[in-house]
This record gives C-alpha cells, sequence and structure tokens, in this order.
C-alpha cells in the first residue's frame, strides 16, 4: 500500500518537471501545446476514494499553475476530470477486470478499454482548459482546432507512455 | 438536523467536487486584475527557484547568440555615448540639470520562464520588489516593447508579454502619428493585428509602429514593428492590417525593465483630476 502511495508521489512531482520544463517549451505555431500531466489523473489506481482523487488532482492543477501563472485555470480543469472518472470507469467496465492495487493500464484493460477512457478525460480537460483561458466566444473554432491537436498530441504521448512501461516479457 | 448531516455525508463527494471546482473558478478570476496577493507572493518565490535553476542549465545553450545581441548592444551604446551622458546618466551621482531631468532608469533582468504557445504567454525574470520592481512597470529589450510587469515577489516577477489577450498596445505610425491599437489574437507568435485604422490614412507594408507615449507604461517612440499585410475594409470605417512584431518573442533572454522616476507625480496628478471631475 505504502510503494503505491509513493510511487504516485513520486509519479506527481515528475510528471509536473516534465509538464513545465520540457512540454511548456514546446513551440509548434501556437496551435500544439501537450498537457501530458494529467498522465497522473488517468493512473490513479482503481479503488481510490473519490475524496483523494478529488483532492490530489486539485493539487496537481495548483502546482502547475504555479509554475504558469495561471492560477486556479488548471486546478479547475483537473478536479473536473477527477469527478468524471468514476463515472466514465462504470460507464465502460464490465465488471471483471479490475483488481485491487492496480491502475488502469493499457496491458490489463485492453486497448480498446484504455483508449475510451484517455481519449475521454483528455477531450475534457483540454476542452475546459483552452476555453477557460481564452474565456470568449470570438475565437470558438480557432480554439476548438487548438484543444483537438493539443488533446492529439497529449493521447499520443500517453500511449507512448504506456508501451514504454509494460514491455511484452517473452 | 440529523437528517441534513445523513444528507450531506451521503452525498459528500458532490459538494466537495463543487467546493474544490468553486474554489479554482474564484482564484482564476478574481487574480485577473493581478493584485500583488499573498498567494502570488509565496508561489512566485517557490516556482522561481526552480525556474531559475533550469534556465541555469539551458543559458548555455543560448550563450553564442546572446553575446551577439549583447555586443550588439554595446556597440550601439557606444556610438550615442556622449548624448546618453547628457539626458540619463544620474546613477553615480545627483545630476541636477535644469534642462533634462531623469524621467526613465533601466534595470537589466534576466528571463528565467517564457512562453509563446499559449493563449496568453507570461515571462519570469528574475528581478523582484527587492531591487524596485511594482506592478504595471514596462518591459523592454533594447528599442523594442516586451510587456508590463503584472506580479511581483521578493526576487522575481511575472511579466505579461504582448502575446496575451489582455494585452492591447497603443501605438502610432511612425510616419504620421496616426494613433492604433495593437493586440495579439493568438497562433503566430511573430504577426500581431492593428486595429482601428482610420480610412483615410495610406498604409503601406513595412510602415513602422512605434509606442504612442499615451499610456503611463511605454515612453514614446519604442520599436513596436512593421505592417506585414493589410486588409482594406469597404463596409466599414476601419482598415485592418497585420504587424510584424519587432521583438522575437521566442529567444528572448536579457530584457530590461523600465522604471518611471516620475511615476508619482503622473499618478497624483491624474487622481486631482479624477477628484476635481466628481
Amino acid at each position: 500500500m505504502r510503494i503505491i502511495f509513493l510511487k504516485n508521489i513520486g509519479r506527481f512531482v515528475f510528471l509536473i518537471l516534465f509538464q513545465v520544463l520540457i512540454l511548456n517549451t514546446i513551440q509548434f505555431n501556437g496551435y500544439i501545446n501537450p498537457y501530458f500531466y494529467i498522465y497522473f489523473i488517468l493512473l490513479l489506481p482503481f479503488e481510490t476514494p473519490p475524496w483523494l482523487l478529488l483532492i490530489s488532482s486539485f493539487l496537481l492543477g495548483i502546482s502547475l499553475d504555479i509554475f504558469t501563472n495561471t492560477f486556479g485555470l488548471n486546478a479547475a480543469a483537473c478536479v473536473l476530470i477527477a469527478f468524471i472518472r468514476p463515472f466514465v470507469i462504470t460507464s465502460i467496465s464490465t465488471g471483471t477486470e479490475f483488481m485491487i492495487g492496480h491502475s488502469p493500464s493499457l496491458k490489463n484493460q485492453g486497448i480498446k478499454w484504455f483508449a475510451y477512457y484517455s481519449i475521454i478525460l483528455v477531450l475534457v480537460h483540454h476542452f475546459t482548459l483552452f476555453y477557460l483561458e481564452i474565456f470568449r466566444f470570438t475565437e470558438f473554432f480557432q480554439t476548438l482546432l487548438r484543444v483537438l491537436l493539443s488533446s492529439l498530441f497529449t493521447l499520443l504521448l500517453v500511449f507512448i507512455a504506456e508501451y514504454l512501461s509494460y514491455p511484452e516479457k517473452k | 438536523m440529523r437528517y441534513l448531516l445523513f444528507f450531506l455525508r451521503k452525498q459528500y463527494i458532490y459538494f466537495l467536487f463543487l467546493a474544490l471546482e468553486g474554489l479554482s473558478l474564484l482564484i482564476l478570476f478574481n487574480n485577473n486584475d493581478y493584485q500583488n496577493s499573498a498567494l502570488a507572493y509565496i508561489s512566485n518565490g517557490v516556482a522561481g527557484s526552480v525556474l531559475n535553476l533550469s534556465s541555469n542549465v539551458s543559458d548555455y545553450f543560448s550563450l553564442l547568440r546572446v553575446n551577439r545581441i549583447l555586443a550588439e548592444d554595446n556597440a550601439r551604446l557606444h556610438s550615442n555615448r556622449s548624448e546618453a551622458f547628457y539626458k540619463a546618466d544620474t546613477e553615480s551621482f545627483y545630476h541636477n540639470d535644469t534642462l533634462y531631468k531623469l524621467e526613465y532608469r533601466y534595470i537589466s533582468a534576466k528571463v528565467i520562464n517564457n512562453s509563446t504557445n499559449k493563449r496568453n504567454n507570461f515571462i519570469m525574470l528574475n528581478k523582484g520588489h527587492h531591487q524596485g520592481i511594482v506592478n504595471h512597470m514596462g518591459v523592454i529589450m533594447g528599442d523594442r516593447i516586451v510587456g508590463q510587469v503584472v506580479s511581483v515577489s521578493e526576487h522575481f516577477c511575472w511579466v505579461m508579454s504582448l502575446l496575451n489577450k489582455d494585452s492591447r498596445i497603443s501605438g502610432k505610425f511612425k510616419k504620421n502619428n496616426q494613433l492604433v491599437n495593437i493586440e495579439w489574437e493568438g497562433g503566430n507568435y511573430l504577426l500581431g493585428e492593428v486595429k482601428e485604422i482610420p480610412k483615410h490614412v495610406l498604409i503601406q507594408k513595412g510602415d513602422t509602429i512605434i509606442t504612442s507615449g499615451n499610456s503611463d507604461i511605454f515612453p514614446e517612440g519604442l520599436l513596436i514593428g512593421t505592417i506585414d499585410h493589410y486588409t482594406i475594409a469597404q463596409e466599414e470605417n476601419f482598415n485592418y492590417a497585420t504587424i510584424r512584431f519587432a521583438t522575437d518573442f521566442n529567444s528572448l533572454s536579457f530584457v530590461e525593465v523600465l522604471i518611471d522616476m516620475m511615476r508619482k507625480e503622473k499618478e497624483n496628478l491624474q487622481n486631482s483630476f479624477k477628484s476635481r471631475e466628481q
């Protein structure tokens, strides 16, 4: 139990630093801006109590906000996806595949399950984040394009990370 | 009462969600006027020290370019040194000149965090209260504008760059002093929008836009950019143009913060004027 706890804290710190020091400096015509740090929320174990899910996501968001001078922006988006995460999981689960102490993963749940799960959460997060950031409707389609392109890039990173962390044993 | 508690316990997760989400949105929208909140003060210090560390490493990769820029700056300063001496040198002694009074002082600062890929971009500098920086000071690089200070802590400050939806610069055409507003609408960080150019002004590709000096933030005559292309609107009363920024925001490394020595006087005048109007 303690190992899972420490593992998640380590992942928290690593993802924040990775986001701040590397991903935030990527420049691609102002449209692609991956937010890979929410991988932390995707990977929290299944039996995490909902209150812990919400509070840790809030802390994750506010930590990133401190580094980008956008107080509350990432926190709002993270709390929202932490809130809908249990509903997403129950809506797509078949009820048998979860084991205690396990996190959602490509290997255990299969590509279809994991793709559905991560696409919904990433899209909701990016949608909230970009529209809260701009907070006006005059640039609606431009922002939509940014949401879609950035989500695509974030998902790409999520899948690469999944394949890297579970090498096939043979 | 008991029912209420029971209800709260059963549904606590919804309340927790609403509380956290509400808190986030509250901070987000309350922070928009960029007051020097205690929150910003503490967090700037924390973020500053981490970002400073990373910038210490990444600085080595841009040394060559920085050296070139500094050398160019030096050459430029040397070439008009005598002029600069009479106008501005009161750093080391009090220069009681009745013709020239020092209006702006420059503090050199290093960029330790910068972005150009977001809709609202901010730049962090390694100078703060300790060096005399307060909110709403202008930030420039050489004779080009960069942005304005929006949040200060003991040793660091955040600068809202031109690449921000809340940034609005008052500029003018260098050739005929026609006033215009310059904004950035996202996307490409090299190009901005010039709003509301009066119909009678003849626009040409390559026209230079400089600061007007109408705002309290920048003095007159700093370079903003040049006209890249323009559209003549048929139905409206104004034409629109796209401006190519003189500043390359993606390669900022050293900038200068403008300290307005006559800021108090200007503010006092404005306040007294306002109180008279009421």
